[in-house]
């Protein structure tokens, strides 16, 4: 279910694929159930260029130190201000995110990331840099 | 609390003197009555207005942001007046340096007055200095970090702080003291105006003198510091304000705990740290 969520509120073109029940019926003492998969039309996107698992990984991050409640919503376009996040917040996020990637961060960087697209993309060409 | 008069006018307020910080506070759980924010919220700019509104889901978060913003409209404004009244909250503007500290711009040219703010979920600060830069900063006392303190101030502190808090055998006694240089080092860096990027935490110490006095490692170039025991214990504030190394004057500072419009309530009973 929460990946189902995290699908249709990220700004990600891919695929999207649902499963849906078509048949549902009895044989005898069986009951037979079969599904198809089709493939719904794509969304359109704003461009992204960090890889939905990235996000989803800062997403992670983000929400494990501020103690978010299940409601609240983390995307890609979430600004970290209007989470509430103070600057002690902030190191801790990028700490985490340190850990979470094996990555460092260099702080003045670190400081200019507003939203947690921008996390993303600062990790992901961190990551390409050390490859 | 019902406000069912007429809210009373702002009241004037005389510059703070050169060494002097004057720090205002409001306690969110004081502020409930309903038509009062709806009052304050009348009093921000539409940017302001649409930040606060963007507040993600949490009531608290919206109305802390509500009320820093009225602290400080508030506040910079019953500094100043015009012919003994105090100019319209709302008529402020503000910008910010080209590093991002929030200032005011000011329609002719005064850059005396000088503030800083500062929040947690239960405390909003204002400080105010006149003619001399400041930073504030304000933590809840019992505020727990996710990582290590250790691990946190190797990563951000300098090698004399981390040397510092590993000296600290109590684990209770490190996190306090983890928080207090936060303060510390934070109120520094907005007092500086050049943001987190320019002024990395590891690239300064603060120490506390035997004598109790904290102050910057190496050239202090007149930068003085403050730390409060705030609001019932519940808080540190720490207070940086510019001066000139040849200062001989100590710094101090007046603590009020306010609800904007409504009352002020001179604060005796905060400790130095």
């Amino acid at each position: 279910m929460a990946s189902m969520a995290t699908a249709s509120t990220s700004l990600q073109a891919r695929p999207r694929q649902m499963a849906t029940a078509v048949r549902c019926f009895s044989q005898g003492s069986r009951n037979n159930l079969s599904f198809t998969l089709r493939q719904l039309p794509t969304r359109l996107s704003v461009s992204c260029a960090a890889k939905p698992e990235t996000v989803d990984k800062v997403c992670e991050v983000v929400k494990k130190q501020l103690s978010l409640k299940a409601g609240d919503e983390v995307t890609a376009a979430t600004k970290f201000a209007a989470l509430g996040a103070d600057s002690l917040d902030t190191v801790e996020i990028v700490m985490g995110l340190e850990e979470a990637f094996d990555i460092e961060m260099a702080e003045d960087k670190a400081q200019n990331i507003a939203t947690v697209e921008e996390a993303a993309e600062l990790i992901e060409e961190i990551l390409k840099e050390k490859a | 609390m019902r406000i069912a008069v007429m809210l009373s006018s702002l009241i004037p307020l005389q510059l703070p003197s050169r060494m002097q910080t004057h720090l205002w506070y409001i306690l969110p759980n004081e502020v409930k009555s309903e038509s009062l924010l709806k009052h304050y919220s009348e009093l921000l700019s539409q940017p302001e207005k649409d930040h606060v509104f963007r507040m993600q889901s949490d009531d608290l978060k919206k109305k802390n942001a509500l009320l820093a913003r009225t602290l400080v409209r508030t506040t910079v404004a019953r500094y100043q007046t015009n012919n003994n009244t105090v100019v319209d909250p709302r008529s402020l503007k503000f910008k910010k340096n080209v590093y991002g500290k929030p200032e005011v711009d000011w329609d002719v040219h005064d850059p005396k007055l000088q503030f800083n703010i500062s929040h947690t979920d239960s405390l909003i600060a204002c400080g105010v200095t006149a003619n001399v830069p400041v930073g504030i900063d304000v933590e809840d006392k019992t505020r727990k970090m996710r990582h290590d303190v250790l691990s946190l101030a190797k990563r951000f502190y300098s090698s004399e702080e981390v040397k510092f808090l590993s000296s600290i055998a109590d684990t209770e006694a490190q996190r306090e003291e983890f928080i207090k240089l936060w303060t510390l080092k934070e109120a520094y860096v907005k007092a500086s105006g050049k943001g987190f990027s320019a002024s990395p935490f590891n690239t300064f110490s603060i120490t506390r003198s035997d004598a109790g006095s904290y102050s910057l490692c190496g050239k202090a170039e007149g930068w003085k510091f403050m730390l409060l025991d705030l609001a019932a214990s519940s808080h540190y504030a720490a207070i940086c304000i510019g001066g000139e190394d040849k200062d001989e004057e100590g710094m101090n500072v007046i603590v009020h705990r306010t609800i904007p419009f409504v009352e002020d309530e001179l604060i005796s009973d905060w400790k130095l740290l």
